[in-house]
């Protein structure tokens, strides 16, 4: 299919079973192959980024991941390299080192041109946005702290950087509201600035990444298994999705897979996590607008999913579920018992308060018409999770990319007949991109969930091996691989590439779902008026440390 | 004010009694059945990682061989087991840093015990350092949540007048601490009964429970929240990234623990703390303000 290209080629390899890798001889042809990827080859960008191979290979190496859905599980790899000639240690803008911008073709690429421009210092060009991303004020320029001659505990002086400008919307009669990054509520931190006029807001800007801790950074320091509990607690609420797709990764990388008994296991945790999420932002929306009663009811019933989860794994946010290879946690028959009838019980009384928040026209009336995503912009912007699917755009990765046990199971229910699936069609395209279609699918996917945690201890295996004891030693040095998962909030990628050394990485990228939705708030706020806009927000439920790492 | 403490207390029995038929309520035109005694589970389950213990009866060392001690010391990510002394072979254990990850009882098991209380907030850093030779390896808390939240309730309808305010400041963390926070506001905590409620600005605030590492990004808006707060106020830090930096340690990014941003007076542990462990790090809080 790439023959045309073939003076544009250097090389195509498949890799890690679903991976189609393509070197491209000069950097200056990677527009018109992402296009190609896009338009002819039908994939969507679901990341890019760049590492630091100046060791190996005297150059940066720039990847754009292109995943193709509709029942052909592949992602396309298109890989360029940015040479860099001389040793550069500590050295000051090097305009030589860019590469062509795709942010107009691309608009979901423009933060992470920012973030690569920030990150290595090379330099989109001809990108629409020019602004710093990741490092605030007060982070002097000519820094940047993915590459390798940088040390993770360097204490940068609090002096330099560029001023981070607002757009300004102006006209009689527009405003503008700061927003954080201390908020109100119990949450993360994070900068909103509205531009209103009257009550509605006419353009809405977030600025992020207050809490950037380094966490790519610091997996180039740590052993394999430390890894591991560092992506636990990338965002403490995604932890087995963010756990499951990195272990992912380094099972692919060494051609191994877990034991049957893991991957089923992964299953009822990461379902496990995904309903206790759910229930906490149908709470939360229950609490935006301004219904009490029925947020007690669903925290009661997220209280109960919480302390199951404490009973089967040790922790009340389901860490320590995964390891490198396989799951740190067994189920007995005693925890199996407890799952199912919590579960059972739960879903009862959850049926029973959604039943009685559909026929109250307060909650409803809040919810219909509110913070709506178009499905144009889900597409263009590559959401994902929750906020694709509530706009009619069918995609999971739990079915797309079937990982862990998830080929043997359904992730939805919809596939069994000719007739259902043209239900299910029909049933997307009416839905309506608002936080009411977000709730209807969040409680959808409660249900499936508990469905699904059921098959999966039905499936399990009574007896066997929880972890493979090799994967190590099949490990080869430089060797690399993509990990991927399906969290609650939509899809989460892990890329690791094997260092020097076998148990260690010389690049971890992570990339969650919440990087991609958050530009979609900003779409969705758009003539709604400010008093909805936490309740957009809780709809959305994006996580700022899963954005910021 | 239609809340009084009556009213509050009368709350509470309906809560925690056991003893009230458990038939399904018909509330709102629904009949939501919810457990009446949650209460009595939100005490740790048996397999809980809350604590980690050092075990000082086989703290001989000689005898227990260096090879698994080193590994413990190597594994651990929070770099939270270290030796104190070479020559004898002291080890010592931060549970300032600790995610309670327990690999270290996997590997040295005779020298590293998981337990499921969990660990008691401390006024000064050190004393979460537990150090074998030195003082006894402390014992998890194993005291009810209801028993705290009495407490604390006396102590704050004196202090307070029945009110003590609470703001919470992010500074890095992964919202792990921010669930378990949120947690105490759930009807299955409910801690509003014990006179605590979370406010909007810092203005309003008796408390400020920080969590996270103290990213480089908040160093600046963590100082202003603090400096925003009505003296006398008190600084909690929750979680083992806001004791310590946690997992996270010192980067480029981040301060190891947020005392470097602000003073803190309490320190609470854990990752995350469970509920219970951050009420009773409120009660140190209260007695902090004299």
């Amino acid at each position: 299919m790439l023959g045309r290209f073939s003076d544009r080629v250097d090389e195509i390899h498949h890799l890690n079973g679903n991976e189609v890798h393509v070197l491209l001889k000069r950097k200056e042809d990677i527009p018109d192959l992402c296009l190609y990827a896009r338009d002819e080859l039908k994939s969507k960008l679901s990341t890019m980024f760049c590492s630091d191979d100046r060791g190996p290979c005297g150059a940066f190496t720039l990847r754009y991941v292109f995943a193709r859905a509709g029942g052909q599980d592949f992602f396309i790899v298109l890989t360029a390299r940015i040479r860099a000639d001389q040793g550069l240690p500590g050295f000051p803008l090097d305009r030589s080192l860019s590469f062509p911008s795709i942010a107009f073709q691309f608009p979901s690429a423009a933060l992470y041109e920012r973030e690569i421009r920030d990150m290595f210092g090379l330099f989109p060009d001809g990108s629409p946005d020019k602004r710093p991303l990741v490092l605030h004020e007060r982070w002097p320029e000519g820094i940047y702290p993915l590459r390798k001659e940088f040390d993770v505990t360097t204490k940068v002086d609090r002096t330099g950087g560029r001023e981070y400008k607002f757009t300004k919307v102006e006209g009689e009669g527009v405003c503008e509201i700061p927003v954080g990054p201390v908020h109100a509520g119990i949450i993360e931190p994070g900068h909103f600035r509205f531009s209103v006029l009257g009550e509605s807001i006419i353009n809405l800007e977030t600025r992020l990444f207050y809490v950037h801790r380094g966490v790519e950074k610091l997996g180039e320091k740590m052993n394999l298994d430390q890894v591991l509990l560092l992506s636990e607690r990338i965002a403490g609420d995604e932890a087995v999705a963010n756990s499951t797709a990195y272990c992912q990764a380094l099972e692919r990388a060494a051609g191994v897979t877990a034991p049957e008994r893991a991957l089923q296991t992964r299953v009822v945790c990461a379902e496990m996590e995904r309903i206790y999420n759910h229930l906490g932002t149908l709470a939360g929306m229950s609490t935006d607008v301004g219904f009490a009663y029925g947020s007690a009811r669903l925290n009661i019933l997220k209280e109960r999913m919480m302390q199951l989860n404490e009973q089967v794994t040790g922790s009340r946010l389901l860490f320590g579920t995964n390891r490198v290879g396989g799951v740190g946690v067994e189920l007995d028959a005693d925890k199996v018992r407890k799952v199912r009838s919590t579960l059972k019980r739960s879903l009862h009384d959850f049926e029973l308060v959604i039943s009685m928040l559909r026929n109250n026209s307060s909650v409803m009336d809040r919810l219909l018409n509110t913070g709506t995503i178009a499905r144009r912009v889900a597409v263009e912007l590559g959401l994902t999770g929750v906020a694709a699917r509530c706009a009619g755009v069918d995609e999971d990765t739990r079915r797309d990319h079937p990982y862990a046990a998830y080929s043997s199971l359904r992730p939805d229910k919809h596939h069994d007949s000719p007739m259902h699936l043209t239900e299910h069609e029909v049933e997307m395209q009416m839905r309506r991109g608002d936080a009411l279609a977000r709730f209807e699918v969040r409680v959808e996917e409660v249900v499936d969930s508990a469905a699904m945690i059921d098959q999966a201890i039905e499936n399990m295996p009574q007896s066997g091996d929880l972890v493979v004891s090799d994967l190590r030693e099949r490990l080869e040095p430089h060797s690399h691989a993509l990990g991927y998962a399906e969290s609650h909030r939509g899809q989460t990628l892990h890329w690791v590439t094997i260092g020097d050394h076998p148990d260690s990485l010389s690049r971890y990228k992570v990339r969650t779902a919440s990087f991609v939705n958050w530009p979609a708030i900003e779409q969705a706020v758009i003539k709604d008026i400010v008093p909805d806009f936490p309740l957009i927000n809780k709809s959305l439920d994006l996580s700022y440390a899963g954005n910021d790492l | 004010m239609t809340r009084t403490g009556k009213a509050k207390s009368e709350k509470a029995t309906v809560i925690s009694g056991a003893s009230i038929e458990r038939s399904p309520r018909s509330i709102m035109g629904s009949r939501v059945e919810t457990d009446r005694n949650l209460l009595d589970h939100i005490r740790s389950s048996q397999g809980y990682r809350g604590n980690v213990r050092l075990l000082e009866e086989e703290s001989d060392l000689a005898s227990l061989g260096l090879e698994r001690y080193k590994r413990a010391v190597e594994m651990c990510a929070p770099k939270a087991i270290a030796t104190i002394d070479a020559a004898r072979l002291g080890v010592s254990l931060d549970k300032g840093k600790c995610i309670l990850c327990g690999r270290c009882q996997e590997v040295a098991p005779d020298l590293f015990k998981i337990e499921n209380g969990f660990v008691p907030p401390t006024r000064e850093k050190r004393d979460l350092v537990e150090s074998l030779g030195g003082r006894t390896a402390s014992e998890g808390v194993k005291k009810s949540y209801e028993e705290t939240g009495k407490e604390l309730k006396e102590k704050i309808s004196k202090m307070f007048g029945r009110s003590l305010a609470v703001r919470e400041v992010d500074a890095g963390s992964c919202n792990g601490c921010e669930i378990e926070i949120t947690a105490l506001n759930n009807p299955i905590y409910d801690i509003e009964r014990f006179g605590i409620h979370f406010v909007a600005s810092p203005r309003h605030a008796d408390v400020l429970l920080v969590t996270g590492v103290g990213s480089r990004n908040m160093e600046v808006a963590l100082r202003r929240t603090y400096e925003a707060t009505p003296n006398p106020k008190v600084v909690v830090a929750v979680g083992a990234c806001a004791c310590s930096g946690g997992i996270f340690g010192e980067t480029y990014a981040t301060n190891a623990g947020v005392d470097n941003v602000v003073p803190v007076d309490v320190y609470v542990p854990g990752c995350p703390p469970r509920p219970e462990a951050i009420l009773q790090g409120l009660l140190s809080a209260v007695d902090r303000i004299k």
